[in-house]
């Protein structure tokens, strides 16, 4: 039977890490909002390579600018979302690699959301809020469409969060991965930020399979500029599989960690 | 005056700076498995802005854009990609040098701090440059067919050593900037968005609006990224000599930022403890 009271409890314990890092990300309230700002005019310049993209050509495929101004919200917001809530995404395989899952498994707590949940990176919420504003200036807004773009953004950062938790996994056989990671999810950014027209064949089977970016941009996309409950279930499935898929691996990758011998107070 | 003892003493202030780049080098092939992983990545952002461009020129009647043709613009991102992708990151070092006050342990030591930096990412940067350079050739020959005539490519190979100096200078300034701000990150963000963009990396300035292409070659990222790239798919004479003057303006005027930048921060610095 379904521990109803037991998800309740993690989801209490989960709220707790997330206020302690957000305590401690305000503690360098300057360097925070720094960093905020910082973020989103990143994502404004690089934004400026689309206006002048689509300043010459209109369409590419059937997608236009206000397609690319989605794309890139639902991009933007899942990967500052993930940044915000599950910071270590980026360097669980640092952490498998370093013995630092010592400190996780002395715990009674899930191992997998602890470990992921006990950092917040500042610069996720430039990122975040960026996406939001990208969503509103691409001119589709009603209550309706601004309600589908965050179920969007939630799912996206569930395919965002499996797919880096499968990688960063590899660790577990591999040693660390780091490289190989960072190549992996900048293969996962990239094709998320790009039209998907632009790939057929081949090339698209990858993006719903072994680099599943279509599911991070295109899939939420196309939630929000055209519903279909078609869509959305294939967005819900997608989002599924990878997050099974994910918790799997690092269950078995678990069976081969070997310890740091390093309980340690993580700060 | 010059004495018989200052070219000896000169070249042993190369000696110093070598051995420095030298190690480096070595310390970039301690770890070949990341080495190999994140020179694999040039293969992925040349195959999409190679799906991306086809697109684009399909849409063309003389299969020209700016004066490009497909192949041209292809290795015109493939060099760009290659010096973006080998550029050396070390302002954050700097930054955390300073913050935690090991910088204490470089300012001791018998080298100069700017030039220790000049060598050490010089090292960094020359063997992921070549493997950069290698896997999106060949990527490239593939896709699209064969680079422009070698005639031009020592001329690119010093166009590239000026925009890498040109780079060298403003990483540093951001670095130094950890003497006056907490966080220096933010920073070296948006400089990476104004290579991306004002220095022509992901498109050639020649696509852009008459004002953004003035404003673009008003600033030294063009020289960095645009010039050795454009040089490299049409190699003249003139675009070379107009290049190399401008870089050795930017590099000359930020060099010397760099220098009071760095006296003014040794000023403000204060160590504690030891």
């Amino acid at each position: 039977m379904l521990d109803i009271m037991g998800i309740f409890r993690e989801l209490k314990f989960l709220s707790a890490l997330w206020k302690a890092n957000l305590q401690s990300v305000l503690e360098y309230r300057g360097a925070f909002i720094w960093q905020m700002i910082g973020m989103m005019l990143n994502n404004a310049f690089y934004f400026i390579f689309w206006i002048i993209f689509f300043n010459q050509f209109n369409q590419i495929r059937g997608w236009g600018l206000s397609d690319m101004y989605i794309v890139f919200g639902i991009t933007s917001s899942s990967f500052g979302l993930a940044s915000i809530l599950f910071g270590n995404t980026f360097n669980l395989s640092e952490i498998i690699a370093r013995g630092r899952l010592d400190y996780y498994l002395s715990l009674p707590r899930p191992i997998l959301i602890h470990a992921l949940a006990s950092r917040s990176i500042p610069s996720g919420f430039g990122d975040f809020t960026y996406g939001i504003l990208s969503f509103l200036v691409a001119g589709v807004f009603t209550w309706s469409a601004f309600g589908r773009f965050f179920l969007g953004v939630i799912l996206a950062t569930i395919v965002f969060i499996s797919f880096m938790v499968i990688i960063q996994s590899l660790a577990f056989w591999m040693g660390n991965t780091t490289a190989l990671g960072n190549l992996f999810m900048n293969a996962m950014l990239t094709f998320a930020l790009y039209p998907t027209s632009l790939f057929d064949g081949p090339a698209k089977f990858i993006l719903f399979t072994i680099i599943p970016a279509g599911f991070m941009g295109a899939v939420p996309a196309s939630v929000v500029t055209a519903f279909s409950w078609q869509g959305l279930g294939l967005l819900l499935l997608g989002a599924c599989v990878l997050l099974i898929t994910s918790i799997l691996v690092f269950r078995s990758g678990l069976h081969k960690y070997e310890s740091g011998s390093a309980i340690q107070v993580e700060v | 005056m010059i004495t018989s003892s200052q070219p000896h003493k000169i070249s042993q202030q190369f000696d110093k700076y070598w051995m420095i780049f030298k190690i480096q080098l070595q310390n970039s092939l301690a770890y070949p498995a990341e080495f190999f992983w994140r020179s694999l990545a040039i293969l992925l952002f040349m195959w999409v802005f190679t799906q991306l461009w086809q697109v684009a020129y399909s849409t063309t009647t003389n299969g020209e854009l700016a004066g490009l043709t497909l192949n041209q613009m292809l290795w015109y991102l493939m060099l760009a990609e290659s010096i973006e992708l080998s550029r050396p990151r070390f302002a954050r070092n700097i930054a955390d040098s300073v913050k935690d006050g090991s910088i204490a342990y470089l300012l001791n030591k018998p080298y100069d701090f700017l030039l220790y930096q000049m060598g050490s990412s010089a090292g960094d940067s020359v063997l992921r440059m070549a493997l950069n350079l290698v896997f999106g050739s060949a990527l490239v020959w593939i896709l699209v067919g064969p680079p422009p005539n070698p005639k031009g490519y020592p001329f690119v190979l010093v166009a590239i050593v000026g925009g890498w100096l040109i780079n060298y200078c403003i990483t540093c300034l951001i670095g130094l900037t950890s003497f006056i701000t907490e966080e220096v990150a933010p920073f070296e963000w948006i400089y990476q968005k104004f290579i991306f963009i004002l220095g022509g990396m992901m498109i050639p300035l020649d696509l852009y609006p008459v004002w953004l292409q003035n404003i673009s070659k008003a600033l030294p990222f063009a020289y960095m990224m645009y010039g050795p790239s454009k040089l490299f798919v049409v190699p003249t004479f003139d675009f070379f000599l107009k290049l190399i003057i401008l870089q050795v303006f930017w590099i000359a005027l930020l060099g010397t930022i760099l220098i009071l930048a760095y006296r003014s921060g040794m000023r403000r610095l204060a160590i504690n403890g030891g």
